[in-house]
C-alpha cells in the first residue's frame, strides 16, 4: 500500500494509476511505490490537479526529468485539468517511505 | 504531514555541456596511456624515474584519474553538497587549462625537456585547480548546508593544489636549484599528497555519499566518516613532516597506520552500506566499484614491505616501488573510474537526450544506453591485465608485461568503444 494521502475518489486512483508509469530511472521503481508522492488534489472549480511530491535527494540529476513527467503524465490522464507540483523536501525522503509492493520489487532486483 | 513550499520546479542540475568534455578527454587520455605502456612494457621495471614512466604515470593521474574526477566532481557536488554549481564558466576554464596542460607536461616528460613547454604546462594545471577550487569554494558558500562530504572535497581539492605546486617547484627544480636537494628526494612527497591527500580522500568523500546511494542502503554514519577524515589529513601532514625533516625511516610506520586505519574504516563503512541494502541486485558497475574499495588495501601491503625493507636495509627495491604505483594507478584508481563511469555517464546522457521527452512516451532506460556486454568484456580484459602485469613487474617477465599490456590496452579500446557509443546517442522512441 501507499501512504499517499489523497480524497478517496475515482479521479485519485486514477491519478496515482498515471503516476505509477513515472519511474525512477536508477533505481527502476515507479515514484508512487518509491514513496515521491506524498499528496495528490483535485481543485474541480479550477481545474487543477496539485501534487505534493519530493526527490531521493534535492538535488537529483534527474529531479527535472521526474517532475516534467509527472506533469505529462496527469496531462495525459486529465486532459482538461492542469497539473501543478509542489516540490518539498520537508519532510525529506527516506527508505521508509518505499511501500511494501516497492520493496518486494527490490528484494526480487 | 509535510510543508508546501510553492517550488513548482525541480532545481536544475549541473549542464551536460560542463561535464561531458571531461569524460571524453579522461578516455581518450586511458587509450593513450595504455598504448604507450604496451611500448614501454619491457623497461618499466627497469626504474620508476624513466621520461616513458613518467609520462604514463602523469597521464594516468592527471589525463585519466583526475580529469575523470573532475567531471565527474562538477555533476555531483550539487547532490552532495546540496548546493548548486555556482559557475558554469569556471568549469569550462579549469577543464581548457588543464586540457592544454597536461599534453605540455607529458609530452616534457616523454622527451625529457624539463624547460619552458614542460613549466607551462604545470602553471596551466595549477590554474586549472584554481579554478576548480574557486567554483567549489562558491558553491559550498551558496548552500544552505554543512555536511562532511563537502569537506572532504574541498580538502582533498586543496591536497590536490598542494601537489600541483610541489610539482611545478620540482619542475623548476630541475633546471635551477630552489630546493636543497634534487627533484628525485622530493618525490615521495609529490606522489603521496597527490595519492593520497587528492585522490584518496576524494574517493572516500564521493564514495560513502554514492556507494550506500547507489546500492538504496540505510546505512549512514557520519561520526565514521569524520574519523577517516581526519585519520588521512593526520597521516598525510605527519608523512609530510616526518619526511621533510627527520632521517627516521620507522617513524613513517605512524602515517602509514594511520591511512591503513582509514582504509579499513572505510572498507567497514562501504561492507555495512552493502549489508543494510534494500535492493539485493548488485549491477555489474557496482560489483567493480566496491572492487576497487577491496584494491585500496593493496597498496597498503606493499607499502608495509617497502617500508620494512628500508628499515632493514636502505637500499630501494625497485621492483616493489614500481608495482605499488602500478596497482594505485592501473589497479584501484583505474579499477573505480571503470565502474563508476557506467553508474554516472548514462544517466548525463539520458538527461542530455531524453530530458524534454520524459513523460511524453516511452523512452530508453539509462542503463540500456551503452552495451552490457562490452562492459564485462572490458572488465575480464582488465583483472586479467592488472593481475598479468603486477606478476610481470615483480617477476620481471618481459612477454608476461607483453601480454598484459595489450590486455590493458584492449581495456582501454572497449571502454572507450562504449563510451563513444554513449556520447553519440541519438533519441530513440520506443
Amino acid at each position: 500500500m501507499t501512504n499517499v494521502i489523497t480524497n478517496d475518489n475515482l479521479q485519485c486512483t486514477v491519478a496515482l494509476a498515471a503516476l505509477q508509469n513515472v519511474m525512477d530511472p536508477e533505481i527502476g521503481l515507479n515514484i508512487v511505490d518509491l514513496g515521491l508522492v506524498y499528496q495528490l488534489d483535485f481543485d474541480e472549480s479550477e481545474k487543477k490537479i496539485y501534487c505534493a511530491m519530493t526527490l531521493t535527494t534535492q538535488f537529483c540529476p534527474m529531479g527535472e526529468s521526474i517532475t516534467n513527467a509527472v506533469k505529462e503524465n496527469l496531462k495525459l490522464s486529465f486532459p482538461e485539468y492542469e497539473a501543478e507540483i509542489d516540490l518539498t523536501f520537508d519532510p525529506p525522503w527516506s527508505h521508509e517511505m518505499i511501500s511494501e509492493e516497492g520493496r518486494e520489487f527490490l528484494n526480487e532486483q | 504531514m509535510f510543508s508546501t513550499t510553492g517550488n513548482t520546479e525541480a532545481t536544475k542540475t549541473t549542464s551536460w555541456k560542463v561535464v561531458l568534455p571531461f569524460y571524453g578527454y579522461a578516455a581518450i587520455a586511458f587509450l593513450i596511456a595504455t598504448i604507450l605502456l604496451l611500448f614501454s612494457a619491457s623497461d618499466i621495471t627497469s626504474h620508476y624515474f624513466l621520461p616513458h614512466t613518467l609520462a604514463i604515470i602523469h597521464i594516468m593521474a592527471l589525463g585519466w584519474g583526475t580529469m575523470m574526477i573532475l567531471g565527474a566532481s562538477h555533476q555531483l557536488v550539487p547532490v552532495l553538497i546540496e548546493g548548486k554549481l555556482y559557475s558554469n564558466k569556471l568549469a569550462y576554464a579549469s577543464f581548457t587549462f588543464a586540457a592544454i596542460g597536461i599534453p605540455l607536461l607529458v609530452n616534457g616528460f616523454y622527451v625529457f625537456n624539463m624547460g619552458l613547454h614542460t613549466q607551462c604546462g604545470g602553471i596551466l594545471i595549477i590554474l586549472s585547480v584554481i579554478a576548480y577550487l574557486i567554483n567549489l569554494a562558491a558553491s559550498m558558500v551558496k548552500s544552505k548546508q554543512e555536511n562532511v562530504h563537502a569537506f572532504f572535497i574541498f580538502t582533498a581539492a586543496l591536497w590536490l593544489l598542494a601537489t600541483a605546486i610541489v610539482g611545478l617547484l620540482l619542475l623548476y627544480n630541475f633546471t635551477e636549484p630552489l630546493l636543497p636537494k634534487g627533484s628525485l628526494n622530493y618525490l615521495p612527497v609529490h606522489a603521496h599528497i597527490g595519492i593520497v591527500g587528492w585522490f584518496l580522500l576524494l574517493v572516500m568523500g564521493v564514495g560513502s555519499r554514492l556507494i550506500p546511494m547507489f546500492l538504496i542502503s540505510k546505512y549512514n554514519n557520519t561520526r565514521q566518516l569524520w574519523w577517516i577524515y581526519g585519520l588521512i589529513n593526520g597521516g598525510l601532514l605527519s608523512f609530510v613532516y616526518i619526511f621533510l625533516y627527520t632521517d627516521s625511516k620507522s617513524l613513517l610506520s605512524i602515517p602509514l597506520l594511520a591511512v591503513a586505519a582509514s582504509i579499513v574504516l572505510f572498507g567497514d563503512f562501504c561492507f555495512k552500506a552493502y549489508q543494510q541494502r534494500i535492493r539485493k541486485k548488485v549491477d555489474e558497475q557496482m560489483k567493480v566499484s566496491l572492487l576497487s574499495v577491496l584494491m585500496m588495501l593493496l597498496p597498503v601491503i606493499f607499502l608495509v614491505i617497502i617500508i620494512t625493507l628500508l628499515i632493514l636495509s636502505p637500499k630501494e627495491n625497485v621492483s616493489l616501488i614500481i608495482t605499488y604505483g602500478f596497482i594505485i594507478f592501473f589497479g584501484w584508481i583505474t579499477a573505480i573510474i571503470l565502474g563508476m563511469t557506467f553508474k554516472t555517464l548514462p544517466f548525463i546522457v539520458w538527461n542530455k537526450v531524453y530530458h524534454h521527452l520524459a513523460g511524453k512516451g516511452k523512452t530508453p532506460n539509462p542503463k540500456d544506453l551503452f552495451s552490457k556486454k562490452v562492459f564485462k568484456w572490458m572488465s575480464v580484459a582488465y583483472i586479467l591485465g592488472f593481475v598479468m602485469f603486477t606478476a610481470g613487474i615483480l617477476f620481471y617477465s618481459a612477454i608476461v608485461l607483453q601480454i598484459a599490456a595489450a590486455l590493458l590496452l584492449l581495456t582501454s579500446l572497449l571502454y572507450n568503444w562504449n563510451v563513444i557509443k554513449l556520447l553519440m546517442h541519438k533519441p530513440v522512441s520506443l
